[in-house]
């Protein structure tokens, strides 16, 4: 942009031009793609994986990648590729738990904070920045040490539980702008109760929007598992997840044993970012005008 | 005027009943959690005491009398100044904060001010190349840099930097009686703050890019043009000037997620600050520590909303209606 500036420009229209670069859709192929994989291999795992996830055989502890071992053992004398599948399992059930749970609770709770006259609202508002404040991670140790042994559904709850804050604002905004609409008014006065006027009138017009936050939640939930399990607050080491096999990976730093952090972590990074590539495309990418610049 | 001081009694006053309801929360919380207190005080010892030494001990400890007696005893102290004696350290609270905070304000301040100077200058870069490779690349190496779980990265850097190439070093702060050495710190600081910002850079660098990716498709951008202004003229002095509003006051909302939300990483780094130990207090009930911790993050988180709300109060004539900052606070870890 230097002498051309005072040149016209080709006439365009300033507003409602069709979009010149069509969405790029041949970019979701790969994600899905991999995610499918993964998810589907998971759920498969009896058939195809050679050994026993759990079966500790001690005389071959530490062995990097071999042909008998595709993934190499980890410190118990496990064979890695087995517990990648095995263990994917109870990540990507935590994730997609822990996302239900907390989408729930956003959207009950969310919406009846968006429906409730002001005073209540600015309780519920008010209560929600208090549980927002104390530091995530706390409030799982907390609500875990309360529900006692960790299980798998115990810190999909939790992480359910500890999620839901940031969607329930949205889903608030979203109801507010709704709550004055003529339909849900004439619901309203027709008698339909809370329930009846959030999943035929509000849900269907916000759900577009929590979408995105919904797959998001997926990615958080899996990416918390496994910092909890990492830290030993999650799954212990003999319940396998993605997580409890990182949980390993301190004492693998000094003896050197590249595969057991990197494997699992790596199939930890592709499930993560097939999900955030979903979530993008679930959102909708920047409006595909021309920019003015 | 009496208006501001009856608004600044208002506030003030949610905000102490704000703490308090916190202070209750996680007092009932973690004292009902199943789980020894004494152990933490004791260590090993505690499990061979024999039934009389253990409510001795609780006794002294101040543990045997009923819930509410006891948090009433924690707020009479606490208005006092006197947040008790931690069980693990045997020191007192207070001081015992003090000497983490210093290092956590290290860590958590420069990776705060380092991700608020690169984002904008990340967002306005990709946002004049829209489209062109480097802003392709920059939205692709974020996207995996904000998907990589902190603790990973911490593992990659230490397995690649302190183990394998015995660059830098992996853990602590600073050597043992090298702590007034900056150099040596600077040291410790190299790759926790790596980590810190890799993993919060790509949040704000996008909402930057996508803020000005709208704000560029405006109509007074045309206008703008067409008089004649340069690009960069256009960016700097309209453009960024629209989305400093809510970028400030998203920033005042990050201060405390940026500067406590280091607890990961400084405990795979065993950085000796505030993340560390209110992790080692939830993990070893040490409550009068994880109570006072709870509050102060607390206290943080609220004051930095209210911050949030004046400052766009006082930049963005149009929030001055009463309106108050949505803020989207992350809610990751």
């Amino acid at each position: 942009m230097t002498a051309d500036k005072f040149v016209p420009a080709a006439p365009r229209p300033i507003c409602d031009a069709p979009p010149p670069v069509p969405p790029r859709r041949h970019g979701l192929f790969l994600p899905a793609a991999l995610l499918g994989i993964i998810v589907l291999g998971c759920l498969c795992c009896e058939l195809f994986i050679p050994r026993d996830p759990t079966y500790m055989d001690l005389r071959f502890c530490n062995v990097p990648p071999c042909r008998d071992f595709p993934f190499g053992t980890d410190s118990m004398g496990r064979d890695i590729f087995s517990m990648i599948w095995y263990g994917g399992r109870v990540s990507l059930l935590i994730g997609f738990a822990a996302a239900a749970v907390s989408t729930l609770a956003a959207v009950v709770l969310g919406s009846l904070a968006g429906l409730a006259p002001p005073q209540p609202e600015t309780l519920l508002l008010r209560a929600n920045e208090i549980v927002m404040s104390v530091p995530n991670l706390l409030l799982v140790v907390l609500i875990q040490s309360v529900l006692g042994k960790p299980r798998a559904m115990g810190i999909a709850l939790v992480l359910g539980l500890t999620g839901w804050m940031s969607m329930a604002r949205v889903v608030r905004t979203e109801v507010r702008q709704l709550r004055q609409s003529e339909f849900v008014l004439a619901s309203q006065c027709m008698g339909g109760g809370f329930f009846h006027v959030l999943r035929r009138h509000l849900a269907p017009n916000f759900l577009p929007s929590i979408t995105y936050m919904a797959v998001m939640n997926v990615r958080a939930a899996i990416a918390a598992e496994s910092t909890l399990s990492f830290m030993g607050l999650g799954l212990p080491p003999e319940v396998i997840s993605w997580g409890s096999m990182l949980s390993l990976a301190e004492s693998a730093l000094t003896g050197h044993q590249w595969w057991i952090i990197l494997i699992p972590g790596f199939f930890l990074l592709v499930t993560l970012l097939c999900l955030t590539a979903l979530g993008n495309a679930a959102h909708g990418g920047v409006s595909r005008r021309h920019s003015n610049l | 005027m009496r208006h501001n001081a009856l608004l600044l009694t208002k506030k003030l006053i949610i905000f102490l009943a704000g703490l308090l309801a916190l202070s209750m929360a996680v007092f009932c919380v973690s004292r009902m959690a199943p789980g020894d207190a004494l152990i933490s005080y004791y260590g090993e010892r505690a499990e061979k005491m024999s039934p009389d030494e253990r409510s001795a001990a609780e006794a002294r400890l101040g543990l045997d009398r009923p819930l509410h007696v006891q948090y009433v005893r924690w707020l009479s102290g606490a208005a006092r100044g006197d947040f008790g004696i931690s069980f693990m350290y045997k020191t007192d609270v207070l001081s015992l904060i003090r000497s983490r905070l210093g290092n956590t304000l290290i860590l958590g301040g420069s990776g705060f001010a380092l991700i608020f100077f690169l984002a904008p200058l990340l967002g306005i870069l990709c946002t004049r190349l829209e489209g062109r490779w480097p802003d392709r690349l920059i939205c692709r190496l974020g996207a995996v840099s904000g998907c990589i779980p902190e603790f990973w990265l911490s593992l990659l850097l230490i397995a690649l930097f302190s183990v394998t190439l015995r660059l830098l070093p992996g853990s602590g702060a600073y050597c043992v009686g090298k702590s007034g050495e900056l150099a040596d710190r600077l040291e410790h600081l190299v790759l926790p703050l790596t980590v810190v910002v890799l993993s919060h850079l790509w949040y704000y660098t996008y909402l930057v890019r996508s803020r000005l990716l709208g704000e560029v498709r405006q109509d007074y951008v045309l206008l703008a043009k067409s008089k004649g202004l340069t690009p960069r003229r256009i960016l700097f002095r309209h453009c960024l000037r629209n989305i400093m509003p809510s970028y400030l006051s998203l920033m005042a909302i990050s201060i405390p997620h940026i500067l406590g939300g280091t607890y990961i990483v400084e405990s795979v780094f065993s950085y000796p600050g505030l993340g560390t130990l209110s992790y080692e207090s939830a993990r070893y009930k040490d409550y009068n520590l994880l109570m006072l911790l709870c509050v102060l993050s607390g206290a943080s988180v609220m004051l930095c909303s209210s911050l949030a709300q004046a400052v766009s109060r006082r930049i963005d004539p149009r929030m001055r209606d009463g309106t108050p900052v949505s803020g989207e606070a992350r809610n990751d870890g």
